[in-house]
């Protein structure tokens, strides 16, 4: 329990750090940071198939795509960000992270949810019979997101 | 086992709440979609805390897989997009965009 809230807290922190970071590229690192510490926590929690995800898909393949635009775009390191931030977010963060703590208790009970109850069979079986239709719709989607790229990447023709 | 559920739901609020200030207070395209990054940390977190603490933890698995699957189309094609507008507009300052025509 104490080494599962020291890794939330960090998550937390990375998380915070890269919305705060003025320099792009390492507040991309902070983020893969953070989901380094998510994947941990997610294996912690008997979760290995999510962590893995979450570790090679989210903290490698997103934080080389976010590396990689940074560089293709230079103009982004001369976009002046507002002063405020810096004082404007520690005191919201702050103040919401008081009265997260003082409500969501009572939110518990009122939050709906999935029915408890052990479950039977592996991840496998759950995946591939039970959420059959999620998956089409992830290829759906990939499908959609390559045909998106593609189309956003094309050589223009001269009459264009 | 509420005692953990609190935990998790405690710092996913957290961390949806730290996104939507960064997608309010920051101006440049990219910060905003590391903006947008965090908030997704935190639904993923909200999703597989709760199958944790009602032992649902297989279907909580497979909805997580899922959502990172889509994370990664949006990803690609929002950074595909960002690499554009910067091309076209030279800039990735989102007041600027305001500006354009057509």
């Amino acid at each position: 329990m104490i080494v599962q809230t020291a890794l939330l807290i960090g998550l937390v922190l990375f998380s915070v750090l890269a919305i705060l970071l003025r320099d792009l590229l390492k507040s991309a690192i902070s983020l893969a940071a953070a989901s380094l510490l998510l994947g941990v926590v997610f294996f912690r929690m008997n979760a290995p198939y999510a962590g893995v995800f979450e570790i090679s898909v989210v903290a490698g393949l997103i934080t080389v795509l976010f590396i990689l635009t940074i560089a293709l775009t230079k103009a982004g390191d001369e976009v002046r960000e507002s002063r405020a931030v810096n004082w404007v977010f520690p005191l919201f963060f702050a103040a919401f992270i008081i009265i997260d703590a003082l409500v969501m208790k009572g939110l518990l009970q009122k939050i709906p949810a999935l029915a408890s109850g052990a479950e039977t069979g592996t991840f496998g079986d759950v995946l591939w019979k039970g959420r059959t239709f999620d998956l089409v719709g992830q290829i759906a989607v990939i499908l959609a997101g390559v045909f998106a790229v593609l189309a956003l990447f094309r050589k223009r023709d001269k009459h264009d | 086992m509420t005692n953990t559920w609190y935990l998790y739901l405690f710092f996913a609020a957290a961390l949806v709440f730290a996104g939507l200030l960064g997608l309010l207070l920051r101006r440049s395209l990219i910060k905003l979609f590391i903006a947008i990054e965090v908030v997704a940390k935190g639904i993923s977190l909200l999703l597989l805390g709760t199958g944790f603490a009602k032992d649902n933890i297989l279907v909580a698995q497979t909805l997580v897989v899922t959502f990172i699957v889509v994370e990664v189309s949006l990803v690609a094609t929002a950074l595909a997009l960002i690499i554009n507008i910067a091309r076209q507009a030279k800039s990735l300052d989102i007041r600027q965009l305001s500006r354009l025509k057509g």
